[in-house]
């Protein structure tokens, strides 16, 4: 028996969808490069215990391996001293954490109340369709875009807004689509 | 202490009560899911919702920490209206399934819907499914059905606080929260059943006991778990003479609320009866291997054989092994009997060393890191010395017959799997070098298959007596049923052998025995078979040291709520 029921989800043929709920594997072990472990050990000392640097440590991790797999919750697992189910139950919590490996540009699209209102909804469905009627959090064949719909990215002002990776993008509308995303290229 | 008022009546407790916990203490049963009293309070479930005088909204009172003089009203309108609201929302998503759901009738989840609920249902959505974490094994002795949960976080905070695990987490958040191990990984450790335990729905079942009985027919008598010697206290649950399960009965100063797993699942191993009626020798001694020689009979034939047996052999020459299995006066009869009546200078009995059973217990913390800890696998090594029976060693006269040294003329075995030795065929030949060999057993082993005479007897169920554990503490177990009518407990059959000998008489008890035990065993000075006498023999066990009385909590873990408040605590 493997720990139960994560299996259905690595069980099933195709990509995961980003969201369920069993860690997947990256199958290898991993490790954070040096410059990673010294920012981490810089981390540590600017928290109380171990277990409060979790949050900035997965994210130091999701910087390292682009997402958080069963083998990375077990080496932030280690790092930290805590159980594995814990950084996971805690890695689930947060949307910001990929779970599953995302292409090269994560294009976040905004559809609170600002964005929906400027559109951002069938932006969104166009893009997903010019990159290949793409689900939402799925990743292109080319393993290069992955689309997700987000909460509110602060930029109501310059609605519809689209954050990719860390960078924010202002006013991406329809017609200026195909420009933004050739731009990606 | 603090002075508190819950419904207008003044309770007094400990400052770092909190207003749930005072509400207990003056007898109000505010509902409740995720608080438990060894557990951090985390408010996860909002049932127990009450309103404090001062606050301006209805408080989650397991969150709120008492201060002199507050007054909580626990079931005024508001309150009762908060606590309604909170058992709908929790019953959007629970599944109607209790008829195929093994915790229905012990179910605090159920209990609190008839008592508190609305009598209908106002949603008509689609519950929650969880499609692939139901009726999944999570671990060796765990199945997990996540469309039941609740999610109050208590199997995981008994795996982080209690076992020290930490194998289970809250996935996802809100709805669509599950409590599940880390990919690749199970809940395995050495309590994980005690998650079953604190379960207050059906999310979390044992495999062993689930689809076994529903819960309401259950016989529950008090018990000691016969694993170790740490002595858990144990709810042996039991219907129509088959032994269910064990669930841990509450006694802070041994197990506190919890069981292991080794001990949990022995509670079948006491199911199971080979033999109904006394075996004897069919012809010449010594009787065959694999009991061919030998024929049924009755007790007057065969215990009066063995009486005849006795008188004719040389008291230097008889053998009688005590057990750390049997009970103290049990061990204690056999001593008299063996000792002082046949004058036998070899009244021994030989316990396994184990591997390290541990069972958390907070109040051990410091001392022995918050473990009570026992290396004996069986529950009475104490016991049987205190009863004068002396423990075997490589000198004394088991030891001179495994080393084929002495034959004795008689050697009475008075628990046939006295040792897990005994199930080994060589160690039994080895015993069955004695030119008379008797024993007492209740199923075969290879051992009952060598012996001469065979005493059917009804092993832990059908017999009271008690133990000590590991820390000198002196526990009362109760018969859980009567044996079949041929069938003896193994203290009848020394009562009824003493008696041939003219040294006791039939119509004691254990009880009885239990007296002149006290009187004659200085240790036992002031105990009484009574309770709540029978309740501890301090570590230390000399006599003049006061004896802690505490009243084993005779309730099993799915009433606990309804103990004392604050046990233990103050």
């Amino acid at each position: 028996m493997s720990g139960g029921a994560g299996t259905p989800v690595s069980e099933q043929a195709g990509l995961p969808r980003v969201g369920e709920h069993g860690a997947l594997s990256a199958g290898k072990a991993v490790a954070f490069s040096p410059k990673a472990l010294a920012r981490f050990e810089k981390l540590l000392t600017r928290y109380p215990t171990k277990q409060a640097a979790l949050l900035p440590t997965l994210w130091i991790a999701q910087g390292e391996f682009g997402w958080i797999s069963r083998e990375a919750v077990d080496y932030v697992a280690g790092l930290l001293g805590l159980s594995p189910a814990f950084v996971w139950g805690v890695t689930t919590f947060y949307t910001m954490y990929n779970r599953a490996p995302v292409g090269k540009h994560l294009i976040q699209f905004c559809t609170s109340i600002s964005c929906h209102l400027a559109g951002a909804e069938e932006v969104f469905a166009e893009c997903r369709k010019i990159l290949g009627d793409l689900k939402p959090g799925e990743t292109s064949a080319d393993g290069r875009f992955t689309v997700i719909e987000v909460e509110c990215l602060a930029q109501c002002d310059k609605a519809p807004a689209v954050m990719v990776n860390d960078d924010d993008f202002a006013i991406i509308t329809k017609d200026n689509l195909q420009k933004f995303l050739g731009g990606l290229r | 202490m603090a002075k508190v008022t819950v419904d207008g009546n003044v309770v007094e407790v400990p400052n770092d009560a909190n207003a749930l916990e005072a509400c207990r203490a003056a007898g109000v049963d505010v509902p409740h899911f995720c608080y438990h009293p060894r557990f951090t309070i985390v408010g996860q479930c909002r049932m127990c919702m009450v309103e404090i005088d001062g606050m301006p909204k209805v408080q989650a009172s397991c969150t709120v920490p008492i201060r002199d003089g507050m007054v909580i009203r626990a079931t005024s309108e508001k309150a009762l209206a908060a606590r309604n609201a909170t058992m709908e929302f929790l019953l959007i998503n629970h599944p109607l399934d209790c008829p195929i759901c093994d915790q229905a009738g012990e179910c605090q989840l159920q209990d609190n819907a008839v008592a508190g609920g609305l009598p209908v249902s106002r949603t008509s959505e689609p519950r929650r499914l969880t499609p692939g974490y139901d009726r999944t094994e999570i671990g060796p002795h765990v199945i997990a059905d996540m469309t039941r949960c609740i999610h109050c976080t208590r199997c995981i905070r008994f795996c982080s606080e209690i076992a020290g695990t930490g194998e289970l987490s809250l996935i996802e958040r809100g709805g669509h929260a599950i409590v599940w191990t880390h990919e690749g990984r199970i809940l395995d450790n050495e309590w994980s059943a005690c998650t079953a335990d604190v379960c207050p729905v059906g999310a979390l079942t044992t495999k062993e006991f689930r689809f076994r009985k529903r819960v309401w027919w259950l016989d529950k008598t008090s018990s000691i778990c016969p694993g170790c010697e740490i002595g858990c206290n144990v709810s042996l649950e039991h219907r129509d003479q088959v032994v269910h399960r064990f669930l841990p009965r509450v006694n802070p100063e041994v197990n506190d609320f919890w069981l292991c797993d080794h001990g949990r699942f022995l509670a079948e191993s006491l199911n199971g009866r080979d033999f109904l009626k006394p075996l004897v020798p069919n012809g010449t001694l010594p009787s065959a291997p694999g009991g061919a020689g030998r024929r049924e009979t009755n007790w007057g034939e065969a215990l009066g054989l063995v009486h005849e047996k006795l008188k004719a052999a040389q008291a230097g020459s008889i053998v009688a092994l005590g057990s750390a299995n049997l009970s103290t006066e049990e061990n204690w009869l056999l001593a008299e009997l063996f000792g002082k009546t046949v004058g036998s200078p070899n009244v021994e009995f030989e316990a396994d060393q184990g591997p390290l059973r541990r069972i958390p217990n907070r109040k051990a913390v410091g001392a022995d890191g918050g473990f009570v800890k026992g290396t004996v696998a069986a529950p009475n090594a104490k016991g049987a010395e205190a009863a004068g029976v002396r423990k075997a060693d490589g000198a004394s006269a088991l030891g001179k017959i495994l080393a084929g040294s002495l034959v004795p003329d008689v050697l009475y075995v008075s628990d046939a799997a006295f040792s897990a030795r005994t199930a080994d065929p060589a160690f039994a030949a080895k015993l069955r070098k004695a030119k008379f060999l008797v024993v007492h057993a209740r199923v075969e082993n290879p051992l009952t298959d060598v012996a001469d005479v065979v005493l059917p007897v009804s092993g832990m169920t059908g017999k009271d007596g008690s133990f000590v554990n590991v820390q000198g503490r002196v526990q009362r177990f109760d018969a859980a049923f009567v044996p079949p009518p041929i069938v003896r407990t193994d203290l009848e059959v020394l009562l009824h052998l003493g008696r041939l000998f003219g040294s006791f008489e039939t119509r004691w008890t254990a009880a009885h025995v239990f007296g002149k035990l006290a009187a004659a065993v200085p240790a036992y000075q002031g105990l009484t078979w009574e309770e709540p006498a029978v309740t501890g023999l301090p570590p230390s066990s000399s006599p003049a040291a006061a004896y802690d009385v505490l009243r084993p909590p005779r309730t099993s873990v799915d009433d606990t709520d309804k103990l004392p408040a604050l046990a233990g605590k103050a």
